[in-house]
């Protein structure tokens, strides 16, 4: 089911450019004087669900804000079904947000509805939907999520990992041809997460949805990807480190993945400053 | 400033074209607002506008008395209240308290990434954030300017009635006779700025919050006294183009 009412242009579009959804060339985003991202380039096709890894504050989510327009990288190209958003205005951008979902790190749930009237927002607001049957949605998306009969209570009242799921339901509301999702399973049980990881798998395998997914969780990123990107942090910050289908990824040598994927404390990802920098630092003459 | 400015042609842009668009703003969200800006603001307006009625009167009516001019109690209370105080004090009630909510609601919802989810979903903050608390504003700042301006009056008549032990029916004769149409219409009209210039900064401020909890509270500070100073400045602006 597609509410919205170009899709068949967008098919057509996306014949013509070879079925990729995403192609990031050469992007580099820096914060004063850090490079958080420093010349990523990777494509994303159509039905695909590409896994984004990396460790905590390597740039992940900092990449995600790009690939949704919310942020202008410092340079380089994002083109969303040959768009180059980095060239566009609010304005411009806003027919091509219609058709993408975004679950934030954070939920980003308004926090001043109901769980309810944070899933019909995108609908009333972006959709001709008719009101009576935006109650109907909203309620098919919860019992996506296993929240069924949440609808009337505010997001302060739910747990960290109900919000997770309420904002992916509010992500999905449009039947977005592309979604966003930013550690969807952290703060979920297994269960949870299983659950989580099939309603990805059955929108992205059955129904062709694209997914870009920042994850943690190497059991899902398995579970779900089709090709899989490692930030790198340290003195690899800003760099693709290993890329690959999960195929790939499992006999990819690079000892840093490895670490990464079996989540070993002893490796070759740096943590701590060396031995003598630690007593400079501790001393102050460093 | 230059921000602040387009934030004001957005505002108009979406009150002036928004409904053509069927994109006008939600009845319900600014009855919401009406209630929370104006209608909860009621009673510490009522309060403060009583007091300044007291106070004005019991000063006027040791001074004028001396001179010789004890009647003329009431003209002062009610001309200064409609021309002065009324709208000025009503305006610093709603910084204290409507202003500085709204700076720190929109702010919150900034740093927690709201503003960018609804940017995201194609919703645009002003039209659905900014707007419905505007209306709001315009509508409650000289309503409720109307109603201290009544409470000032009660104030005055209340040091005449009780301590002074003066006639009613000459209290309310000669404050209404004192006070002219214009004096009421050039208060509301001051009112009616203020509540522009209040709304439009506390929500420019707002929504340009940067750095977490903290960075909300400094621009809660900083929309108050922004707010405070913009008023005060176009008070005495507006006071001399009209008198
Ligand atoms: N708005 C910002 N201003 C300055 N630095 C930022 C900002 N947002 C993120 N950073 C920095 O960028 C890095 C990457 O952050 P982020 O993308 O959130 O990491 P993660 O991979 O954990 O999602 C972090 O080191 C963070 O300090
Ligand atoms: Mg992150």
């Amino acid at each position: 089911m597609t509410l919205d009412s170009d899709s068949s242009k967008s098919a057509l579009h996306d014949r013509e450019s070879k079925d990729v959804v995403i192609e990031v060339k050469d992007l580099v985003v820096r914060f004063g004087d850090r490079t958080i991202l420093d010349g990523i380039n990777f494509k994303v096709h159509k039905g695909d669900t590409m896994i984004i890894m990396g460790g905590s504050g390597c740039g992940k989510s900092t990449l995600l804000r790009q690939l949704i327009g919310s942020t202008v990288p410092d340079s380089g190209e994002i083109r969303l079904y040959g768009f180059d958003i980095t060239r566009m205005s609010e304005k411009e951008l806003d027919p091509l947000r219609k058709r993408f979902g975004m679950l934030f790190q954070s939920g980003a749930l308004l926090q001043s509805l109901t769980i309810g009237e944070n899933i019909s927002l995108p609908l009333l607001e972006n959709s001709k939907v008719d009101p009576a049957i935006v109650d109907l949605i909203v309620k098919m998306k919860l019992e996506l999520v296993g929240l069924t009969g949440f609808e009337n209570l505010k997001p302060a009242e739910i747990s960290g990992g109900m919000k997770k799921r309420v904002a992916l339901a509010r992500a999905l509301a449009l039947d977005p041809d592309l979604l966003f999702s930013d550690e969807p399973t952290a703060g979920l049980d297994p269960v949870m997460t299983a659950v989580v990881d099939k309603l990805t798998c059955d929108l992205t395998r059955k129904l062709g949805m694209t997914a870009v997914v920042v994850t943690h969780d190497m059991t899902s990123a398995f579970r779900i990807g089709t090709y899989m990107i490692m930030l790198g942090s340290g003195p690899h910050q800003g760099k693709i480190i290993a890329e690959g289908t999960p195929e790939e990824i499992k006999k990819n040598p690079d000892p840093m993945l490895r670490q990464f994927i079996n989540g070993e404390a002893d490796g070759p990802i740096p943590l701590k400053l060396s031995q003598d920098d630690y007593f400079k630092h501790l001393l102050g003459s460093g | 400033m230059n921000a602040y400015f387009r934030l004001n042609v957005e505002i108009l842009f979406w009150l002036i074209i928004g409904p053509f668009q069927r994109q006008g703003p939600k009845v319900a969200e600014v009855f919401r607002q009406i209630v929370r800006i104006g209608v909860e603001g009621l009673p510490m307006s009522a309060m403060t506008a009583l007091t300044v009625g007291l106070t004005l009167a019991m000063q006027a009516s040791r001074k004028l008395t001396e001179l010789g001019a004890g009647m003329y109690v009431p003209d002062m209370v009610s001309v200064s209240m409609m021309r002065e105080l009324g709208p000025l004090m009503t305006s610093i009630i709603i910084i204290g308290r409507s202003g500085s909510a709204v700076t720190a609601e929109l702010g919150t919802m900034r740093v927690s990434e709201e503003i960018e989810a609804l940017r995201v979903m194609a919703i645009k903050p002003v039209k659905f954030l900014v707007v419905p608390r505007f209306i709001a504003m315009m509508i409650m700042g000289p309503l409720l300017t109307v109603f201290s301006n009544y409470f000032g009056l009660v104030g005055g008549w209340i040091v005449w009635k009780l301590i002074q032990g003066k006639g009613t029916a000459i209290y309310i004769t000669r404050s209404l006779e004192s006070a002219t149409a214009g004096d009421l219409y050039s208060g509301l009209f001051k009112s009616a700025v203020f509540a522009w210039l209040v709304v439009t900064i506390s929500c420019h401020v707002g929504l340009n919050v940067k750095g977490g909890a903290e960075g909300v509270g400094r621009a809660t500070t900083r929309s108050v006294v922004l707010a405070l100073v913009a008023v005060f400045i176009s008070n005495a602006t507006l006071t001399y183009l009209f008198f």
